[in-house]
């Protein structure tokens, strides 16, 4: 928990393990909510392109929003897909994602 | 009172219908093994049976007799163990020190998994510790070919055990044996024979993130195994290509940066989970001297845990993946490509 604004971390999913070494602590929660914020950062990489939009909500959840105004509060990278997938109204593959602009580099 | 707070070690035991694990398990425990155990068994029918096979640790067996574990009676898992827990905690039954829960032979693994990571109650007082599977030497291949929670069960094993080996021959254990590891890679597989010993052993051992089987991920190296290649019968074949699971091994040289990884991990679990049967690796993190392991059955991954050092001089990141309908090299071109695009390094 953040001792000066009181927020719990960013949940137990998975995805908010830290990598140690990277400080413990309060550097520990630091390196935590830096994490966060640089997920979300490259999160966007992806998701502005789908004109779709990630913000950190206090450390805890996600904010995703679309540009018809919707948005939504999701709590981790698991729900995040599977919430652009549905504001999108189509699937979100890895396994096909960024292969159509490497063939147009091409 | 700290006995309240102590974290249980959960021991999984599964297997199909009749293949053996009651028995296994009325065997492994007797005497100071049975009193240190609490044993839940779940029984799919009217009638449950099995508890009765287990009259040593009666006092401390408790039935989920509702249904099966893999859909219905995920609440009443959860339940029974934090019945148990409390119970503990009171003194109303014997003090233990670990737990097996023995599943139907119809359960598949995951949701039985999803149960003890996922629940913040069950979570803060049991860990998993292992996944053992309990495989019939003389129906196997019928198992495998007809149902997939056979498939289910062996693919996110951590251990499995060949029973009834004394009543087939000693070729055809071995070829089941061959093709249990190209099914699993990552299992270790002992026949029922051994000594009690030896299988209590493998029962409570934590070696699911110990060293010798994160060595066992550096050892398959890269490449894909598809499946079938060890010969055997054509029925076998047939059910293989049917299936078409292939268990693939993926290395990459340079440091994986965590935040890419896990955007990229998330959303293929997200999208492809169902098909991702089980994934096991070693992790090169950038800016971290230990290596992270992973696991994951399905769309649900373990916490990530962190070695003290690496197996062996290789610094590389190794991921083992057990899929179906997915190949290991449109898996790791995707990785690629995700790395190129958020424009780090692979």
């Amino acid at each position: 928990m953040c001792g000066m604004c009181g927020l719990l971390g960013g949940g137990n999913h998975w995805s908010n393990t830290t990598v140690p070494g990277a400080g413990t602590g309060v550097n520990g929660s630091a390196n935590a909510r830096r994490q966060r914020l640089l997920q979300a950062a490259l999160a966007n990489r992806i998701l502005i392109p789908l004109r779709l939009r990630l913000d950190d909500f206090h450390g805890q959840s996600f904010v995703l929003s679309s540009p018809t105004g919707a948005s939504e509060m999701v709590g981790d990278f698991a729900q995040v897909w599977k919430v652009a997938e549905q504001m999108l109204g189509r699937p979100l593959d890895p396994l096909t994602l960024f292969q159509v602009d490497e063939e147009e580099h091409a | 009172m700290s006995l309240a707070y102590d974290i249980l070690p959960v021991t999984l035991v599964t297997g199909f219908l009749g293949s053996g694990k009651s028995t296994l398990l009325a065997d492994v425990l007797t005497g100071d093994a049975a009193r240190d155990t609490a044993v839940l068994v779940n029984e799919f029918g009217e009638v449950g049976l099995d508890h009765l096979l287990m009259g040593e640790v009666d006092t401390q067996t408790v039935l989920l007799d509702n249904g099966c574990v893999c859909c219905s009676i995920r609440g009443e898992l959860k339940d029974a163990l934090a019945g148990l827990f409390s119970k503990r905690a009171r003194g109303d039954v014997p003090t233990f020190s670990r737990v097996v829960i023995e599943t139907t032979g119809l359960a598949t693994p995951a949701p039985i998994i999803a149960t003890l990571l996922a629940d913040p109650v069950i979570r803060s007082h049991y860990a998993l510790k292992a996944t053992i599977t309990v495989v019939d030497a003389v129906n196997a291949e019928t198992q495998r070919a007809r149902y997939p929670e056979w498939l289910a069960q062996i693919s996110a094993t951590d251990r499995i055990v060949i029973s009834k080996g004394d009543l087939t021959t000693e070729p055809h254990i071995n070829a089941l044996k061959r093709s249990l590891h190209a099914l699993n890679p990552l299992a270790e597989i002992v026949e029922r024979n051994s000594s009690p010993d030896a299988l209590r052993e493998l029962l409570f051992k934590p070696a699911r993130f110990a060293p010798d089987s994160v060595q066992s991920v550096s050892e398959i190296g890269a490449g894909t195994v598809r499946l079938g290649e060890g010969g055997g019968r054509l029925a076998h074949r047939v059910a293989i290509e049917r299936n078409a699971i292939v268990s693939s091994c993926i290395r990459l040289e340079e440091p994986l940066d965590w935040q890419v990884f896990t955007l990229w991990f998330t959303m293929l679990l997200n999208r492809h989970g169902d098909k991702i049967l089980r994934v096991k690796g070693l992790l090169a993190l950038e800016g971290a001297e230990r290596p992270a392991v992973l696991h994951a059955v399905q769309h649900l991954v373990h916490p990530v845990l962190h070695l003290e050092e690496w197996p062996d001089a290789s610094r590389a990141s190794t991921l083992v993946f057990i899929t179906e309908g997915l190949d290991g090299a449109s898996i790791e071109a995707s990785y690629r490509r995700f790395c190129a695009a958020l424009e780090v390094a692979a």
